[in-house]
């Protein structure tokens, strides 16, 4: 009945009996330094994903991470500013340009009140534009920090602080970090899966799933909800499943020998990470293959079966978080509302995009806490930074399409699921929205109270790199703290 | 009850019987417990235990923390102990007290005169007389003696002499990359003569191969990439730098002069034209053209990568710590990296999109040298051009500073206005785009002088944006409204320095005087008109000014935010620049670039160091950030790293000759022990990048120190000889074959209990793909290939790049010549651990995935050559089993054993009855289904862990 589930079970056994000279055992004993001398955790590398406990008991046991890359103006979907309405046209007051830099903007612009009314939603009373409808119908699932801020102006750098605590390149993203400190659920798929929609990868490349220093087994591993999900997953053209299980045999048969004749403890690893990539390619294939879902489903999400969208990540996004992967990361880009063209005028392109993850997101939210996902999962989502009060005038003149320059003065975030507050309003900017004034948390705030959430101290879960203790809450800055008032 | 007794009784006693040693026992107890707080970024109560004079010296209380010889006066001593907890030393919340047993060690470390070593990195390598050895005949080279008295020391004993075909593959793969073709496997395998290895080892340093695969591991070090980096990631053009690598190596260029060309090559006595080349090591460095980026930001990001690179590369030391605090460990203060920065602050490059400045790679090589004669020409000329005009202007005194009538900036946004005392300062934002106009009542002139100024006369404050002139246009606005414009000859500069020619500003080109990509202090032209001008009675002047073309094709301004502008009646200048003479000169210099222009070629970002009158006044980042300077500082090397003696500003070239010379104790063994590990698996210091306190010790120290003396002193930096020696010695020679007796004992083969056995690297993988499957392309050097990889790979944000997959033969060529894309890496590289090359990478970690096997067994790039192998494979004899038997020695030079031949005949059995149900299966590989079925077969053998191991 179940050919591939019977060839598994054979297979195991027999690699097992092949194999029961405790190499394993032997290959830990081999691998005590290896991997960070110093460091507490210790990773048997033949199961580099065996789930991990962390320091204390964890509120979520995963992380759902919405990346809208380009970022989104906070001022047209969540901050609700009453005083830039007041000022909308007039010249921007010269104490909001002194000592600023800008991406594009130049001379003094004007400036821009929200194009979209806002109302208060829910119970919670959260502030919400007219924009997100059905993300309306779960807000008070939500729990919202208005008082993100950043120091980087530019996407790549900006992406980067927000996914490794670094601008620069080279450093361990958060998905990595919770992968190598708590493995994963599921050891028939990657831990830190990364699906991106929108046309393009984020501006920062595969270096915001990166695992830099960390062990490369912990990177992200980028799926398509296009096309083969795990590049390489499918079988080559004219290789069946089935031959594909007879040679993995033959394969097996002869490395174990091999592994007997030359004694080297990482063939036994390389048996078994062939064995994972068969198992891989039966549960990757499945977990990613929508069209099991039934229609009702496919409605609620919107999905666009076949084509790269982001209601399909949202829906493989449940998909692999009912299947334990360890950290979910959605990239949707198409959110830089400079206003150079319809595709990013804030009336235009930023309407659709609004259109194309409302809906999803609000199915997902609803999907997990249907399923009793949502209260062991962290769905998080943020731009890299927010958009400017003020309206871009590229080169100094009033552009035809109407769009928000970079600010990293203030970005609006938001969790749900997971140990956050449902229905809390997290911190405040100015009254125009152009600076986090109360409450204001950075990204290592963020990443401290995330790894918090996890189960780890983010002081003490660090690993050796150039000559100092590392962490995902950066070690060069000061006075990060996790937000207490964030977690119910 | 017993145990514990005989534990305490043991404590009682003197730790350790015989010498203390700082290095081996004390200083590891103070970087476990002490130098988080007493280090080189936290010295708690002005103690350190980093620099010996601060732990010798005085603390904050007045009291001497060691006091040598006398544990009791010692303040250390009495806080170790204490059982106060507001005394205790590591305080309670920082830590558990010192266990007895370490007391027990300072206290008669401090007892025998707490003699200080520096860390064993930081004293130059001494030769050994070699050790005295049980075993007499083992040894072949030098260094086995250093091997095998270390195994002896340790009741161990090395492994048997590998067979001829496993040391054969493997050094085959290790010195060229590649693995031994049928006939030279027959060759050395037929050589009874005494010295048939020899004869291997020779072949492969003089195949033209060997460069190919060690320019990989330089690589990786210098960050080498196809594309700049960030959001765009467009392509840069700096092959020409790997194919001097591969042919560096393979010509055994020696070290020192492989070091000097790359970091210094431009500053060398007469440069050769690849000296230039070489330098494209340093500009490597990624270059962010992401919109409206701060050039002055990414400039220094760039030179602090330089400063890191350089010190990762040769000298093992994370340096990066020093650029915000002093190093924690290590004695490195943190003025050094300022004083270091100093050596590569002072080149031309700014983060410009066109990656200024580069030199030409002649398409046609015997162009070479004419470029690079040309290149200086040009560039000497264009400076005396201006140096003859300077001298000019500088007779000229009497300049007069006019009082404006006017002063108007076209933004609504910005302001321009004239000061009592003549400065113009702007307001209000004036964008890019935007100019100044300015009037006067006009008298006679024949120069009009711009001094562009620093907002602040405090030179630590000089950080800020550019200032940078674009087109300059003056009219004379007669009495009765006429205006007539001025034409303006030249602009004599105050020195030729930037990415921009000053006469730009006359041209209506570009940019052209001014400072950018940050003004760094006051600058001054002079424009010249082509007549001197004679303004009639009641007629005007009009300046008009304009910022017109950002100076990075992005929106980055560039705007002069304080100046002044004076004339001068004095005719010299004009007189001078409209002399026949001067129009020679010029014509001199319109030949000189006809003639480069001529010459096809690619442009190539090279260092150039800016002129003397150009260079920055580096200063120390407070806390690291660029905005907060502090002190100025010099060109320097911290005094623990052995710096040179001499006076005057030290140069790059003798930084590249410190880093060479024979004092340094660090680059002989950092290199001796990188090229150990690039054959052993793991180096003597397993942290190949960090040699500091915070790296791992050596493992041998005295067999680290014999190589590094080697590889300088008797091989004079040629790294084949080096190579050679190593490859011939008894510990190389051993066969790789692990027991579990050799694995308890020796369970990470660091004593070289057996030869090496590693994995291939991702070049490898493919290569030896390619070799065995007969599709190799031999061809070398030039632009980037473009293997198949999967589709929608590449997906750089506002970037139109496109994968386009080679054709022919460029289809088939080693991994070298893979096009590396920084945010998009060769997928099938990626995933056998080669590095993205953002950074510098001084160590591949390996790992051994699922994803792996993804690739050898699925990428349709392997499957096309499995194809072939099969192919291949039926060359070999008409009968199956002796096909796959060939085809296994091809793969890994050794005899099938029967059981393996035997699993593959079975396996081909089993697909060829499969593919004869299934022709429509079959057909996707082969003709037949015997012929699908051997496909099969030989992708599975490509998955051998005997194939994918060396």
């Amino acid at each position: 009945m179940f050919p591939h589930l019977q060839l598994e079970h054979l297979t195991r056994r027999h690699f097992l009996s092949n194999c029961s000279m405790g190499l394993g055992s032997m290959w830990l004993a081999s691998q005590g330094l290896s991997w960070g001398a110093s460091s507490a955790i210790k990773k048997d590398p033949t199961q580099p994903l065996l789930p991990d406990l962390p320091h204390f008991a964890p509120k979520a046991k995963r992380v759902i991470y919405m990346h809208m890359a380009g970022s989104p103006s906070q001022l047209e979907l969540f901050d609700h500013k009453p005083e830039l309405l007041k000022l909308d046209g007039k010249e921007c007051p010269q104490e909001f340009l002194a000592g600023k830099q800008f991406a594009f903007i130049q001379g003094v612009p004007r400036m821009l009140s929200s194009r979209f009314p806002f109302h208060q939603a829910g119970e919670s009373g959260h502030w919400i534009s007219d924009r997100l409808p059905h993300i309306e119908s779960v807000i008070d699932e939500l729990c919202i920090v208005k008082s993100m801020y950043t120091d980087q102006f530019n996407h790549a750098p900006a992406q980067l602080l927000v996914h490794t605590g670094s601008p620069q390149l080279g450093w361990p993203s958060a998905g990595s970090w919770a992968t190598y400190g708590l493995g994963s659920e599921n050891q028939n798929l990657p831990g830190f899966i990364v699906m991106t929609s929108g046309g393009v990868n984020p501006d920062a490349g595969k270096s915001v799933w990166g695992s830099g220093f960390l062990p490369s087994v912990y990177q992200g591993v980028q799926c398509r909800s296009q096309g083969e999900p795990v590049l390489f997953l499918q079988n080559p053209e004219g290789v069946s499943q089935s031959l594909r299980r007879r040679t993995l045999d033959a394969l097996s048969d002869i490395n174990a020998k091999i592994a007997q004749e030359v004694g080297d403890p990482e063939t036994v690893t390389r048996i078994a990470q062939y064995e994972m990539a068969y198992r891989m390619q039966i549960h990757a294939s499945d977990a990613f293959d929508i069209m099991q879902e039934p229609e009702s489903v496919h409605k609620a999400y919107n999905t666009q079966p076949d084509k790269e969208s982001f209601a399909n990540n949202c829906l493989l996004a449940r998909r692999l978080a009912e299947r334990g992967v360890r950290y979910i990361q959605l990239f949707d880009w198409g959110w830089d509302s400079h206003g150079t063209g319809p595709q990013t005028d804030l009336r235009q392109g930023f309407v659709d995009k609004c259109k194309e993850i409302d809906q999803p997101i609000a199915a997902l939210l609803k999907d997990l806490r249907q399923r009793g996902l949502l209260d062991e999962t962290l769905v998080i989502w943020s731009g890299e930074f927010g958009r400017t009060p003020m309206r871009e005038n590229r080169g100094g003149v009033e552009m035809r399409h109407v769009g928000r320059d970079h600010n990293p003065g203030a970005y609006t975030l938001w969790m749900a699921g997971g140990g956050v507050k449902a229905g809390y309003s997290h911190g405040e900017t100015d009254p125009i929205g152009y600076e986090a004034m109360i409450d204001k948390v950075s990204a290592h705030d963020l990443h401290a109270t995330m790894l918090h959430l996890l189960g780890f101290d983010h002081e003490k879960f660090t690993y050796p790199h150039q000559g100092a203790m590392h962490r995902l809450s950066n070690i060069t800055k000061g006075g990060t703290k996790v937000v207490k008032s964030l977690i119910s | 009850m017993t145990r514990p007794f005989s534990v305490f009784c043991l404590l009682c006693l003197p730790a350790i019987a015989g010498e203390i040693r700082f290095n081996r026992d004390i200083r590891p107890i103070f970087t476990k417990h002490c130098t988080a707080c007493h280090g080189g970024v936290k010295e708690a109560g002005e103690i350190s235990l980093i620099y010996r004079d601060r732990a010798l010296g005085e603390g904050k209380s007045g009291e001497k923390a060691i006091v040598p010889g006398k544990p009791d006066e010692s303040e250390l001593m009495r806080r170790i102990v204490s059982k106060d907890p507001d005394e205790v030393m590591p305080k309670p919340k920082h830590g558990p007290p010192l266990p007895e047993k370490e007391i027990a060690i300072i206290r008669q470390w401090i007892q025998e005169g707490a003699e200080w070593e520096e860390l064993w990195s930081f004293i130059p390598p001494r030769e050994e007389s070699p050790p005295a050895l049980k075993q007499k005949d083992w040894q072949r080279s030098p260094m086995d003696a250093w091997v095998l008295s270390n195994l002896e020391n340790k009741g161990l004993a090395p492994s048997p002499e590998a067979g001829k075909a496993e040391w054969l593959r493997r050094v085959s793969l290790d010195l060229i990359g590649l693995p031994p073709t049928p006939e030279e496997w027959a060759a050395f395998r037929d050589d009874n003569s005494a010295n048939a290895h020899e004869k291997v080892v020779d072949r492969l340093l003089a195949s033209p191969h060997f460069g190919e695969r060690w320019a990989v591991m330089w690589m990786d070090l210098a960050r080498y990439s196809d594309t700049m980096g960030f959001e765009k990631d467009p392509a840069r053009t700096v092959w020409p730098y790997r194919d001097w690598l591969i042919r560096a190596f393979n010509s055994d260029m020696p070290f020192d002069q492989f070091t000097t060309k790359q970091l210094a090559g431009d500053l060398m006595p007469s440069p050769a034209p690849d000296d230039f080349i070489a330098t494209a090591f340093h500009r490597n460095t990624m270059n962010n053209t992401e919109g409206g980026t701060d050039d002055e930001e990414y400039r220094i990001a760039a030179v602090m990568d330089r400063i890191n690179t350089t010190w990762t590369t040769w000298q093992a030391t994370t340096f990066s710590c020093v650029q915000c605090h002093s190093h924690p460990y290590d004695p490195y203060p943190h003025d050094v990296y300022y004083r270091f920065m100093a050596f590569f602050d002072n080149t031309e490059d700014c983060d410009l999109n066109n990656d200024y400045p580069s030199t030409k790679v002649a398409n046609d090589p015997a162009r070479q040298a004419d470029v690079t004669r040309l290149e200086k020409e040009i560039d000497v000329l264009r400076d005396q051009i201006n140096q003859e005009g300077l001298a000019v202007a500088k007779t000229i005194t009497d300049y007069q500073v006019w009082k404006s009538t006017a002063a108007k900036a076209s933004a609504a946004t910005g302001g321009i206005a004239q000061q009592p005392d003549g400065l113009f300062l702007s307001s209000g934002t004036n964008p890019t785009n935007s100019s100044y106009t300015l009037t006067f009542p006009a008298h006679s002139f024949a120069a009009i002088r711009l001094d562009i100024l620093p907002l602040s006369d405090d030179p630590k404050t000089w950080s800020g944006l550019a200032a940078v002139c674009g087109d300059f246009h003056v009219w004379l606005v007669l009495p009765d409204g006429t205006r007539q414009r001025i034409n303006l000859k030249e602009v004599i500069a105050d020195a030729i320095v930037g990415p921009f020619d000053p006469n730009e500003a006359i041209r209506g080109g570009g940019p052209g005087f001014g400072d950018y990509p940050a003004q760094r202090g006051p600058r001054w032209c002079v424009f010249v008109p082509e007549q001197p001008v004679v303004a009639p009675e009641g007629s005007q002047l009009e300046i008009s000014l304009f910022h017109a073309i950002s100076c990075n094709a992005d929106n980055q301004p560039s705007i002069l935010k304080k100046f002044k502008l004076s004339f001068s009646n004095n005719p010299a200048l004009q007189a001078f620049v409209a002399s026949p003479g001067r129009a020679q000169r010029w014509a001199q210099h319109g030949a000189l670039k006809g003639q480069y222009n001529g010459i096809p070629g690619a442009m190539i970002p090279v260092m150039k160091e800016r002129s003397a009158a150009g260079t920055r006044d580096t200063r120390v980042y407070i806390r690291g950030n660029r905005s907060t300077w502090d002190q100025s500082v010099q060109p320097g090397i911290p005094e623990i790293v052995r710096p040179p003696k001499k006076e005057g500003r030290l140069s790059r070239i003798d930084m590249a000759q410190w880093l060479m010379s024979e004092t340094n104790p660090l680059t002989a063994r950092v290199l001796a022990n990188r090229l150990w590990a690039e054959l052993f698996g793991i180096g003597i210091v397993e942290t190949l990048e960090d040699f500091g306190t915070s790296g791992t010790p050596p493992s041998n120290q005295p067999l680290l120190d014999h190589l590094a003396l080697r590889l300088q002193k008797q091989h004079k930096w040629h790294i084949k000889p080096f190579l050679r020696e190593l490859v011939l010695s008894a510990t190389y020679r051993q066969q790789s074959k692990a027991t579990p007796a050799l694995i308890e004992k020796d369970p990470r083969n660091q004593n070289l209990t057996r030869g090496p056995r590693q994995r291939l690297t991702a070049e490898m993988v493919r290569d030896q793909t390619l070799l065995i499957s007969g599709l190799l392309s031999r061809k070398q050097f030039g632009p980037a290939v473009f293997p198949p990889q999967p589709e929608g790979i590449w997906k750089s944000v506002y970037s139109g790049a496109k994968w386009t997959t080679s054709q022919g033969e460029d289809r088939y060529r080693r991994g070298v010549y893979t096009y590396s894309k920084r945010t998009s890496g060769y997928p099938a590289f990626l995933t056998f651990d080669a590095p993205s090359r953002d950074v510098c990478s001084p160590r591949r970690l390996g790992s051994n995935t699922p994803l792996q096997a993804l690739v050898t067994l699925n990428d349709p790039a392997f499957i096309e050559m499995a194809q072939a192998f099969a192919k291949r494979m039926t060359t070999a004899g008409t009968e199956l089993p002796s096909q796959i038997m060939q085809g296994y020695q091809w793969l890994t030079l050794q005899e099938a054993p029967p059981a393996v031949i035997d699993a593959l005949l079975r396996l081909h059995a089993d697909a060829t009855a499969e593919y004869a149900k299934q022709p429509a299966e079959m057909k996707k590989l082969g003709a037949t289904p015997e012929e699908a079925a051997l496909v099969l077969v030989a992708n599975t053998m490509f998955n051998l862990d005997s194939a994918l191991n060396r």
